[in-house]
């Protein structure tokens, strides 16, 4: 009996590191933001009566759903066709899968560096128009006049650096897909495009909910690239708790900013787990 | 515990008083690389020179304050110099726990007169002037392609009465429509300055104190100013954390900044750049100086020693010493010449330009504790609703201003200069 007792013990304590790990680190910092949000002169709601009353606040929330609804959707795309051109297999397509590939070594600081130089008033761009003639001044792309384009270099530096996230993900479940369930479409005479919507994509569905679910959160919490390039020309949520804690050291604000973000997020898993659900191949088919 | 430790730290202090003739307490020169330097080569050199030794004691600002007081308090003082901010010698002096400096003089300098002004106060001079750090302006060369009519290159270097915000303005607009372009550059980004150039350079300039004549009618013309300025700034600026770069790349001609901020850009291409003193507004010329300044305890023992280790400290070749090691610029108009040529000199040559204009207006960032960055929040929107978004600067400014005074309230900070001497 008491060996037995000895033995029920062992999982737990085996578990204990990883359990103090996410108190301290999780856990701890978790309840000290609720602890946070919650605490101001004008009572429990006092913070959030505050975010609620500023423009900054709703114009942070609207430009950061609205990177993501620009941003994912075109990762989406460009992911897919990218892993189908690759997963063609033809002469050398390693060597693109390479080149493709170079992004995901890149943090979000470097890749919005990079963009500067190309797209600052002195950039390569700029440059380049005026050697060749084009334009006798520069076209500037960043500053509080120009949030439109501002917005467009987001998006165009985000996808570059993001998408071959989304791309690994799907390429990976495309290897998965089984051939045997082409070649019986073959041989039941299904054509390129309804082996793509009947058997490919409902078999890629787990991948893309991965994928999407990743770069929707991740597009959530976006800030690098956003606060390099824009400032905060361009206010996100991420970006105002950020300029909260370190510029107005008002760590209660932040606190709320990252509440925010949070159950945003959630609700966005939520939306994502509920209704897109990934059905069994077999099931999908003899619908 | 905690009374071992204050016990254990007094013991410490004990046995350094009595090994050194010089107990130097600071809360400048503090982070390591400054300390190694003035441990390893400035009190060194002093002992080889003077023949005394000195210890070097780098502490917080609250424990500095808080070792003076008990000190007082317990009437056994074994801290014999002490170097802080104007501000907090200014709190202590106010206790009466400072010695008053002023039978003491030092031979071969002349302390910069618009800051040695302020060490002056409660009838006693309160500290003997050591480091000072500001903000200036920077001209990349080129730019005096294009000075408007009646500004000419020395009165910008030299910060005479022509060098206003109005002249900023017509030189700014006379680049623009030369070049096409908007060379005037300030760090607007969300980690940047640029809260310090609204309360402690435009608003002494136009309204003669930086926080007590937030929301008052020369406000309304100062904003007015600034919203014509804005034309011509560049439109990147609200996305540039520090100068150094946009000058470097060519972005900007002309630009202001922290003196640390700009400091890479002189360094890098001292040939292009002039650093020069700020415009100056209808009350004056407007800046912010940090300024630290030594201090003697009252009945601290060895005075002769402490003196001369602060003859040695603003003694014209040490402070460029200093300056050379941290970001700090010299406080006796001597040094000039003691910086080799190159960048330093251009830098400091600007500093102490400003800081000798006549009509200088300094301010001093006021110590609001943890409201101190709700402080520079109010300025930053502020200028966002009024200039940016176009709301009517008065009725802003009214809103805004009933806040600022609260916070002045609420944490019971003392008035900053300039506001201070406007009573």
């Amino acid at each position: 009996m008491g060996e037995r007792e000895k033995r029920d013990w062992i999982p737990l304590l085996l578990l204990l590191p990883t359990l103090i790990y996410l108190i301290a680190f999780l856990g701890y910092p978790l309840i000290e933001t609720f602890i946070l949000a919650f605490t101001s002169d004008q009572g429990a709601l006092g913070n959030f009566k505050r975010l609620t009353a500023t423009g900054e606040f709703w114009e942070a929330l609207r430009n950061t759903l609205l990177i993501t609804a620009v941003i994912v959707p075109l990762q989406l795309g460009f992911a897919l066709m990218l892993a189908l051109f690759i997963n063609m297999k033809f002469k050398g397509y390693t060597f693109i899968l390479y080149i493709i590939s170079i992004p995901l070594a890149l943090s979000d600081v470097s890749a919005s560096l990079m963009s500067y130089t190309i797209f600052a008033p002195m950039g390569y761009l700029n440059k380049l128009l005026m050697n060749l003639h084009i334009i006798d001044r520069p076209i500037y792309f960043f500053g509080f006049t120009y949030q439109t384009r501002e917005f467009w270099v987001i998006v165009l530096t985000e996808v570059w650096r993001a998408t071959p996230l989304v791309f690994v993900i799907i390429l990976a479940g495309l290897q998965a897909v089984n051939k045997e369930y082409l070649e019986a479409a073959d041989i039941f005479g299904f054509s390129r495009w309804q082996k793509f919507t009947r058997i490919i994509l409902p078999l890629l569905k787990p991948s893309i909910l991965s994928a999407l679910l990743i770069r929707t959160l991740f597009a959530f919490q976006i800030f690098g690239v956003v606060w390099l390039l824009a400032g905060r020309d361009i206010p996100i949520l991420a970006g105002e708790a950020y300029y909260w804690q370190t510029e107005v050291n008002n760590s209660n604000v932040a606190c709320t900013y990252g509440l925010v973000i949070a159950l945003v997020s959630l609700i966005i898993s939520w939306a994502y787990l509920t209704f897109l659900k990934p059905g069994h191949l077999e099931g999908e088919v003899t619908e | 515990m905690r009374k071992c430790l204050v016990v254990g730290v007094m013991l410490v202090l004990f046995v350094v008083g009595a090994l050194a003739k010089v107990n130097f307490v600071s809360t400048q020169l503090v982070p390591a690389a400054e300390r190694q330097f003035v441990e390893g080569k400035l009190l060194p050199e002093f002992e080889r020179i003077y023949g005394v030794a000195a210890k070097f004691l780098p502490l917080s600002y609250a424990e500095a304050s808080n070792r003076i007081e008990a000190e007082q308090k317990a009437g056994k003082v074994v801290v014999n110099l002490y170097a802080d901010l104007q501000s907090n010698i200014d709190r202590l002096a106010s206790k009466g726990f400072l010695m008053d400096m002023k039978p003491y003089t030092f031979k071969g300098r002349t302390f910069i007169k618009t800051l040695e002004k302020y060490a002056y106060a409660r009838g006693i001079k309160e500290f003997i002037p050591w480091l000072q750090a500001t903000y200036v302006f920077v001209v990349n060369k080129k730019a005096f392609d294009y000075l408007p009519k009646g500004l000419r290159k020395e009165d910008v270097i030299y910060g005479t009465e022509k060098w206003t915000y109005d002249a900023l303005l017509e030189w700014a607009r006379n680049i623009t429509i030369k070049t096409g372009q908007k060379l005037l550059g300030f760090p607007m980004g969300p980690s940047s300055l640029w809260h310090r150039f609204l309360h402690g350079y435009l608003y002494p300039s136009f309204t003669g104190a930086q926080a007590i004549k937030f929301d008052s009618v020369r406000a309304v013309e100062m904003w007015e100013y600034l919203k014509k300025l804005f034309k011509y700034i560049h439109p990147s600026s609200s996305t540039w954390n520090s100068m150094d770069e946009p000058l470097l790349r060519g972005e900007v001609l002309l630009a202001w900044d922290h003196t640390a901020r700009i400091k890479n850009a002189i360094v890098e291409k001292p040939d292009d750049f002039v650093v020069v003193p700020v415009p100056a507004g209808p009350m004056g010329r407007g800046y912010i100086v940090v300024l630290v300044g030594l201090s003697i305890p009252k009945n601290a023992p060895n005075v002769d020693e402490a003196l001369k280790l602060i003859d040695y400290l603003t003694s014209p070749d040490v402070q460029v010493e200093i300056l050379k090691e941290s970001g700090f610029f010299p406080v006796v108009e001597e040094a000039t010449g003691y910086i080799p040529e190159g960048a330093l000199k251009i830098l400091a040559q600007g500093v102490v330009n400003q800081s000798k204009t006549k009509d200088s207006i300094v301010a001093f960032i006021p110590s609001l504790g943890p409201k101190g960055g709700e402080y520079t929040q109010a300025y930053r929107v502020a200028f966002r609703r009024i200039v940016i978004e176009g709301e009517d600067p008065a009725s802003v400014i009214k809103e805004i201003g009933e806040k600022i005074r609260r916070m002045f309230k609420e944490t019971g900070a003392p008035i900053p200069y300039p506001d201070v001497e406007l009573y």
